[in-house]
């Protein structure tokens, strides 16, 4: 949705209802046409009677019948509610046109208060200038580090914000010895502390640029209380329940995947081998889902074999099986051990130390663990073979 | 070759209904949410929850934590008192859901169905999620979602690093110019050609040379869509848009197989969906035949390697389409006028999306993502599971059967 000065038209529209001045209703009995182009325009209609105001969107078709109709571009008319473009300009320019009943325009502003933006007008500058006192020592403990804020664009400027001694200072320009540097539009900025704009969005979209100590990053959004806009009117707040879900899982193994496991204790790869079409699987399933046949004839296969493929993993996500985030980088390997063929792979892990080096084609064997229990991590993971 | 479906009657798409796909919906729980595309859906068809004859609720239990929820979400669908059914088959939910609605008319059973496809993913962790869909004896150990560097290091090998990565960028600046103009878009950055350069070496990488810019969004949203028999369909809306055919192709439960050479592997189930059903619908020329076609595109790499496996592609006529701007609005096949899924991906709704803006596209409804000239022909397709792909073609007249549905 295209924002203008910061706000879109449906923002403008979503609020009309609560907007509305019951007082100043009084013997009004009229329809407000809205037909807005350009980028996030639309068509909307507000209807005022027996003092009540009702806002709809109407998505196609016409607007129907009406009092009166104001037609104008996106943009014009975030600017005239917000007070950003002067209306009578508008109308005089040719930008706003109205058609019906003019004498109701003079009563539009008793009917609605007028659209504020939330946290509207806050600037990079008071977001910067706020940090000492929204500065929470309790939860930067021994801290020391020093913050670079590069805003760019209209109503930027570069900072640094120095934490040392369980107090923040704000300092002009950049440091030399930044520990950590955001790059970001005043605009983007504003909106990130406001939550208007994502950051994941914000860092995907190459919009904020974090470099230095990403641990000193992580810590930002905790050492500093969120940002209150002065005199900003707060909506309701709605409650977010939050839960941790953890239970204890057991899985039964069976009989085929049960012997894979068990040959595992005894460091033994076994894979089990179709009767009908010969491919081996590993780990081995009860049938063999090509010839839809079930598969009681094991074979040991490996130890050692063949990297076919190598994925070197960045991305923390949490292991489901323990709800722990894995550390990364990790590399996954797709195995062809000796004794197998074609697409006859086994899914494990490379070995951290040999994750720079390894590629496909290299030769590898597993580390075997020394208690083993019958699990995918009897083998820690697989090491290349020099 | 597979055989045709034996239909009873024809099926029309009479109603569509999606939300705003975001990642901050906490205005409304799950049953409000969805509550919002069923009523757009509702409004479109000009019809009232009690002209449905049967709701199918679909999405991923994993993701929000939530058994069943079809029974906290009678509220907002309107199941009360009617039948239901609820499916959920990983990302394909949402295709799978107008597969089970078209066989569910066709077959004479009910009149009219709606279908609702929906996913809050901020209420839960959906890399966790889908990790999840490994078995618990080996692979939900290695897994990470479903982020993979594979096509990507396979594209380079093929296609060599510096124009396999840009023709990817391409892919990920086109979607991103095409889900601008889609006002349901959650992520639409405006980016620009000239930053390919600058993306392709910061965008922080996921897996190998899978990049964050590359990879779809976690988003909140809800899908809806209305499909009635043919004498119903022609009866309530001015233009239906007809589902000529669907096909839903499986393959095994495990991701452990896999070789280095192509040759080796099994026909990946998007060109064996695509060969069969063009195939058994007589289209030789899928790129010439479809005006429009709704790709679930998890990432650019992946965007980009099934657009060949599609459209029956050989060697690089499919990097050669992004390069040319071919797939953009306006170009010879138009893929993913609404962004695609890197622009939005509620995940039980994002399969259904794509039919849903495939049949906006051929009523001419689609709004300023709307593609230039007449839409008669419209193709969608899901993913999920271990690369399952359910295909979904969607036709403007129902003038396709005197020669090809005897």
């Amino acid at each position: 949705m295209a924002e203008y000065y910061g706000t879109t038209v449906a923002d403008i529209f979503k609020t009309q209802t609560e907007r509305f001045r019951v007082e100043g209703a009084e013997g009004v009995d009229a329809v407000f046409a809205y037909d807005i182009s350009g980028d996030g325009g639309g068509r909307w209609k507000v209807t005022v009677r027996d003092k009540k105001a009702l806002t709809e969107k109407v998505d196609d078709g016409d607007l129907g019948d009406f009092s009166v109709k104001l037609s104008t571009d996106a943009e014009t008319f975030v600017g005239i509610s917000i007070g950003k473009v002067d209306g009578t300009e508008a109308f005089t320019g040719g930008k706003l046109r109205v058609e019906g009943d003019m004498a109701l325009m003079g009563v539009l502003p008793r009917l609605f208060v007028k659209y504020t933006p939330p946290g509207g007008g806050v600037t990079a500058q008071d977001v910067i200038a706020s940090l000492p006192e929204r500065f929470r020592p309790d939860r930067a403990g021994d801290l020391e580090a020093a913050i670079g804020y590069d805003i760019t664009g209209g109503g930027g400027g570069k900072w640094t914000a120095v934490v040392s001694g369980g107090k923040v200072t704000v300092e002009d320009g950049l440091r030399d010895d930044l520990s950590m540097k955001q790059t970001v539009s005043a605009k983007d900025f504003v909106d990130l502390v406001l939550g208007k704009l994502d950051p994941m969005v914000a860092i995907g979209g190459g919009r904020l640029r974090i470099s230095g100590d990403m641990e000193v990053a992580a810590a930002v959004p905790k050492i500093f209380a969120k940002f209150e806009p002065k005199g900003a009117e707060k909506g309701p707040e709605l409650i977010v329940l939050k839960k941790t879900i953890s239970v204890d899982m057991r899985y039964a193994t069976g009989p085929v995947m049960g012997r894979f496991l068990e040959a595992l204790k005894e460091k033994k790869i076994l894979a089990n081998v179709c009767p009908e079409c010969g491919r081996k699987q590993l780990p081995p399933r009860e049938v063999c889902a090509v010839c839809r046949c079930r598969v009681d004839d094991f074979r040991e296969v490996g130890p050692e074999g063949t990297i076919e493929l190598l994925e070197h993993t960045y991305y923390a996500s949490p292991d489901p099986l323990t709800g722990e985030t894995r550390e990364t980088p990790y590399g996954i390997i797709h195995v062809l051990l000796d004794g197998c063929s074609g697409t006859e792979t086994l899914w494990h892990l490379i070995k951290p130390s040999d994750l720079g080096s390894a590629k496909v084609g290299d030769r590898v064997r597993p580390v075997w663990a020394e208690k083993r229990n019958g699990s995918i991590f009897d083998m820690l993971y697989f090491e290349k073979v020099d | 070759m597979t055989q045709k479906h034996k239909k009873n009657r024809n099926v029309g798409i009479i109603g569509i209904g999606q939300t705003i796909y975001s990642s901050h919906r906490e205005d409304v729980n799950q049953p409000e949410m969805i509550h919002e595309a069923v009523e757009i859906a509702l409004k479109d068809a000009g019809l009232t929850i009690d002209d449905i004859d049967c709701v199918v609720h679909g999405n991923m239990e994993l993701f929000q934590m939530v058994q069943q929820p079809d029974c906290w979400h009678t509220i907002g669908t309107g199941a009360y008192g009617r039948d239901q059914f609820r499916l959920t088959t990983g990302g394909t939910t949402g295709a799978t859901l107008v597969a089970a609605s078209d066989n569910l008319v066709a077959s004479g059973m009910y009149d009219i169905v709606l279908a609702i496809g929906f996913e809050k993913l901020q209420e839960g962790h959906t890399t966790g999620g889908i990790t999840n869909m490994a078995d618990p004896l080996w692979g939900r150990s290695l897994q990470t979602g479903a982020l993979t560097g594979a096509t990507a290091g396979e594209m380079i090998e093929e296609f060599g690093e510096d124009r396999a990565k840009r023709a990817a960028m391409r892919h990920r600046v086109i979607m991103d110019k095409h889900a601008v103009l889609n006002p349901n878009s959650h992520r639409s950055f405006g980016l620009e050609f000239e930053q390919i350069d600058d993306l392709m070496k910061n965008s922080p990488p996921l897996v190998g040379e899978l990049r964050l810019i590359h990879m779809c969004s976690q988003s909140d949203g809800a899908c809806a869509m209305i499909f009635a028999c043919e004498e119903k369909a022609k009866e309530l809306s001015d233009r239906p848009v007809w589902i000529r055919d669907h096909i839903a192709v499986h393959r095994e439960e495990t991701f452990t197989m896999f070789s280095s050479n192509k040759e080796m592997r099994p026909e990946i189930t998007q060109r064996y969906a695509a060969r069969k059903l063009f195939e058994r619908n007589g289209i030789g020329n899928p790129v010439e035949y479809f005006d429009v076609f709704e790709m679930y595109d998890p990432s650019s790499w992946w965007g980009m390697d099934w657009l060949k496996n599609f459209m029956l592609l050989e060697g690089d006529e499919h990097l050669k389409m992004v390069e040319d701007g071919e797939i953009m609005i306006g170009g010879r096949l138009p893929v993913n006028p609404s962004g695609g899924v890197v622009a939005a991906n509620p995940i039980g709704a994002t399969a259904m999306a794509r039919v849903a803006e495939a049949a906006l596209q051929v009523r001419g409804d689609a709004g300023k993502h709307q593609v230039p000239g007449e839409v008669n022909h419209a193709l969608a397709s899901g993913f999920g599971g271990t690369f399952w792909t359910v295909m979904t073609m969607l036709e403007k007249n129902l003038d396709w059967q005197e020669d090809n549905n005897g």
